[in-house]
């Protein structure tokens, strides 16, 4: 069974419509993550579930209660923001034991659940501190063992790194994501960082425009985008405008690949996507599959890899390619320098055009 | 572009019905208070308002008249010509307080001339005593006895002379808290620019300065205009035989009790303070994006000739400040003006204590005890339970009306709304006439509005998500008020009681109207001590206010400093 189910939910502010009749389920114990840019409904969604917002229309289920009319008080979940919202005149101890002391948990006992939590964050010397003298990343910890501290059936996590330099926010992905998987806790992550996302979740519904755009696992969604804002918006992506050859062909410019046709449009304009590491440059033939003789334009040193702006002949979009540190040694591609590409044909994905 | 998208089609919109959660108990609360703060305040302070409107359509018996009370009025001359006289004395006021405070407020800021910080308290001074102080003090230095009186030549004290020298006293701190924060408030990054591209000192002061200060300069021009015409004491004490609208219609009630002509007279002055009223809103509104949270403060650099003139400026005007304020206290304690200039208490010991009148500053004091508590404390919770609660969104509108509207009604107007509301023994509130009780309502919801503000400041800068945190940990949000909103916002709740515990000592406008024998206040029993001719007793009572006032503001300071070194939390 799902643990919970939207359900046509639409929410409209006056005129604005931030979601339009979202219909969702989420799995028990998974970490399910809403990813889109600012303005696309997913904090909305998430106050939602929690109650915080309520919905034009529509119904939830969790747990098998219906609560699409419940106060905030009386659904299931614990809650981090963005800004942790800590209580600055309460110690770490006093905010951890906050939801605790309502529910006459005995002193003890309650002391004994938040030395607990706080070591499960990290944070076991932290418990008369005041969350003025944390850090940012620390705080966010405090913030997470407090809405955990009652042991609730769903998680809610709205943009919880967003405000945390990357260094911290790299090393707490993972241990969020750690601590969400021994505890078996059903959570929902907002974020517009497709890199939180790819890393930490089960499943990821990526939105746009207060719809869902594509649901699927981290990886699904990376190499089988559903649509071209998904190609565009989770890594970086090539689109190049392209159109049917006969004999499931494509063809780009002046050159025809072969790939995987299947759900394509049967005619009209089309595009071709793939992403810049798909572009293999290496032992490229005359003769390989799906070559196409290119000019370097741009490279640009990134570290561990070289991302290259390269021109395919006779097309005048520019597109992207990186090539690993190797690559590059090997080949030591300047400016100006010509080469030969080949697109992998498992690898295009083909969309209507716009 | 998202937008656009967002809007087109909708299957949901048409014809369904909005989901609606249920409300939890813990809300129902909320909502109690929500109306109960509606409910008051639609007693307290808009029946009044109305019962002024209904009066001044009515004849002496109760019957409709239409306009006829305002033809007759407009068809007395002395008393239209009071309106001119509170008008023009009223611009006076402003065009004198206003560059001074001005100035005194650009040496504070922008100068690096020593000791602003007891220049400023100094120039602060005004705001612990009752605005008639001053015109008592004036009495002593210029009057038909007065020390400087020869200064004068044939020319008098009394009339408007007094009252524009009296009201600038009393507005110049209130002009100079507005422009001082006015001009704090500017990005030392414009005058770098300014000096990078050769500009002049007095081009940069027409082009940076006075632009960047021009709301907080309209903002203190209302304020003081609307505290000249509707100030009430220093006419009283020093206008003589000239007559403006709020002693008019003080004349007029309970003088002649004709409360269809006084109604008539504060229609009258209600026009005006609430055009400047609505004037400063607006600029209040337009004023807040002007500040970026990137802008650098600025650091005035040292310059002689500049600090030298600001500091003799600031030092002169601090001296005419001290010198008035003293002259109330030094004349209180002299035997027996102009007489006998020996010191003594026979005005605190035979004028008060024995004259029966010192029972009054008890009634002050507990008035003021009154507002600094209770009235504090339902101004911050109604602020609070208006912010940070939800559901009953209809009501919220109009209380948020409610609670800004005093400020355009002058203390005057609310007072001679309250008898005529209170008064009608059919009123079921007929029983709180001539209590403390009214007295602190009358109060509270004279200084209802800026201290709601102050409030409402205070719990935004709160993390809004403090209320959803709870709601998620099963806690209701009185715990969490209490826990958390209350500890927080403590220093900005010793403000608004300060605040209240001050202006209740003060105030005379609204409260002359609604003493009775039993609750007469300090600053009530100053003006009928004047009237008496007891002007000795009079400065007394001026002084031992003011004496109040600074004690108490010296009580609240200890309070901050304790709370700022026991609560280490508080620091970064």
């Amino acid at each position: 069974m799902e643990f919970l189910s939207l359900r046509n939910v639409h929410k409209r502010f006056g005129d604005f419509v931030a979601l339009h009749d979202v219909s969702l389920d989420v799995h028990p114990g998974e970490l399910l993550c809403f990813l889109g840019p600012s303005g696309c409904g997913k904090t909305t969604l998430l106050r939602i579930i929690a109650g915080l917002e309520v919905q034009s229309s529509g119904s939830l289920v969790q747990a098998g209660r219906d609560i699409s009319r419940l106060p905030p008080m009386e659904r299931d979940y614990g809650i981090v923001f963005q800004s942790y919202a800590l209580f600055p005149n309460l110690t770490v101890g006093e905010n951890v034991a906050y939801g605790l002391v309502n529910r006459r948990v005995p002193r003890a006992k309650r002391e004994a659940r938040v030395a607990e939590l706080l070591a499960l964050v990290g944070l076991p010397e932290s418990v008369g501190k005041h969350p003025a003298q944390l850090s940012g990343g620390q705080q966010q910890r405090v913030a997470l063992a407090r809405a955990l501290a009652t042991s609730p059936g769903l998680l809610l996590l709205d943009e919880p790194l967003s405000a945390l330099d990357a260094r911290v926010r790299t090393r707490l992905r993972g241990e969020i994501r750690g601590l969400q998987q021994r505890l078996g806790v059903t959570t929902i992550l907002v974020t517009h960082d497709q890199e939180e996302a790819l890393s930490m979740a089960d499943r990821i519904v990526v939105m746009k425009d207060g719809a869902i755009e594509q649901v699927g696992a981290p990886a699904e969604i990376y190499q089988r985008p559903g649509s071209p804002f998904v190609a565009d918006f989770v890594g970086r992506t090539n689109l190049l405008p392209a159109s049917r050859a006969g004999n499931g062909r494509i063809q780009v410019g002046s050159h025809t690949f072969d790939c995987d046709l299947a759900g394509a449009p049967g005619n009209g304009t089309l595009r071709i996507f793939f992403r810049p590491e798909d572009v293999r440059v290496r032992g490229v033939q005359g003769d390989t599959p799906n070559s196409a003789g290119a000019r370097v334009e741009k490279v640009e040193f990134l570290g561990a890899f070289s991302r290259l702006t390269v021109r395919l002949d006779g097309i005048e979009q520019a597109l992207l390619a990186d090539l690993s540190v190797n690559d590059m040694a090997e080949l030591r591609l300047r400016p100006g320098d010509a080469l030969r590409v080949s697109l992998p044909p498992e690898r295009l994905r083909v969309f209507a055009a716009p | 572009m998202s937008q656009a998208a967002g809007i087109a089609l909708d299957p949901a919109a048409a014809g369904t019905a909005v989901t609606r959660l249920r409300v939890h108990w813990s809300d129902r609360v909320a909502h109690v208070f929500l109306a109960g703060a509606c409910a008051a305040l639609a007693i307290f302070l808009l029946a009044p308002l109305a019962a002024i409107l209904v009066k001044s359509v009515q004849d002496r018996d109760g019957a409709y008249v239409g306009l006829e009370n305002f033809v007759r009025y407009f068809g007395t001359p002395a008393l239209a010509r009071s309106i001119w006289n509170s008008a023009w004395t009223a611009t006076l006021v402003t065009a004198i307080t206003l560059p001074l405070a001005f100035t005194f407020a650009y040496a504070l800021t922008r100068s690096c001339i020593r000791w602003k910080t007891l220049l400023r308290n100094i120039a602060l001074v005004p705001i612990l005593a009752p605005s008639l102080l001053a015109a008592i003090s004036f009495i002593f230095w210029f009057g038909n006895q007065g020390l400087l009186k020869v200064l004068l030549g044939s020319g008098q004290i009394y009339g408007a002379p007094g009252i524009v020298a009296s009201l600038v006293f009393a507005t110049f701190p209130h002009a100079l808290m507005i422009l001082v924060s006015a001009l704090s408030l500017t990005d030392a990054r414009l005058y770098e620019a300014a000096d990078a591209l050769g500009t002049g000192a007095v081009r940069r002061f027409l082009t940076i300065t006075v632009p960047g200060a021009k709301y907080g300069i309209i903002s203190a021009a209302m304020v003081v205009f609307t505290y000249a015409i509707s100030d009430f004491g220093i006419p009283k004490v020093i206008g003589g035989n000239f007559n403006v609208l709020a002693t008019d219609i003080f004349k007029l009630v309970i003088g002649m009790q004709d409360f269809a002509k006084g109604a008539v007279v504060a229609i009258v002055l209600l026009v005006p303070v609430a055009v400047t009223y609505a004037v400063d809103g607006y600029v209040q509104k337009r004023q807040s994006a002007l500040l970026s949270a990137r802008s650098v403060p600025y650091v005035p650099r040292p310059s002689r000739a500049f600090d030298w003139s600001m500091a003799a400026f600031c030092w002169l005007v601090a001296a005419l400040m001290a010198a008035v304020l003293a002259m109330a206290v030094y004349a209180s304690f002299v035997k027996l003006w102009p007489y006998n200039f020996t010191l003594s208490l026979d005005h605190y010991r035979l004028g008060l204590v024995d004259g029966g009148v010192f029972p009054a500053y008890l009634h002050s004091l507990a008035l003021a005890a009154w507002c600094a508590t209770l009235g504090a404390a339902f101004i911050f919770v109604t602020a609070y339970v208006l912010e940070k609660t939800r559901g009953l969104d209809g009501l919220r509108p109009l209380l948020r009306l409610m609670a800004v509207l005093p400020m355009g009604v002058p203390g005057m107007v609310l007072g001679l709304g309250y008898i005529f509301f209170f008064v009608r023994e059919d009123n079921p509130l007929h029983f709180l006439y001539g209590t403390l009780a009214i007295l602190a309502v009358n109060t509270v919801v004279h200084y209802y509005s800026s201290t709601h503000l102050t409030a409402v400041t205070a719990l935004k800068q709160i993390d809004n998500e403090f209320e959803s945190v709870s709601a998620s940990l099963k806690v209701a949000f009185w715990r969490t008020f209490a826990r958390v909103t209350v500890p927080v916002c403590l220093p900005t709740m010793l403000d608004l009681s300060r605040y209240l515990f001050v202006n209740a000592m003060t105030t005379v406008s609204a409260v002359v109207f609604l003493y009775s024998p039993r609750t007469t206040l300090a600053s009530v029993a100053i003006v009928n001590l004047d009237e008496a001719g007891d002007i000795g007793p009079a400065a007394a009572m001026a002084s031992l206010i003011v004496a109040t006032s600074a004690f108490v503001c010296f009580l609240y300071y200890l309070a901050q400093r304790a709370l700022d070194r026991t609560q280490a939390w508080r620091l970064p």
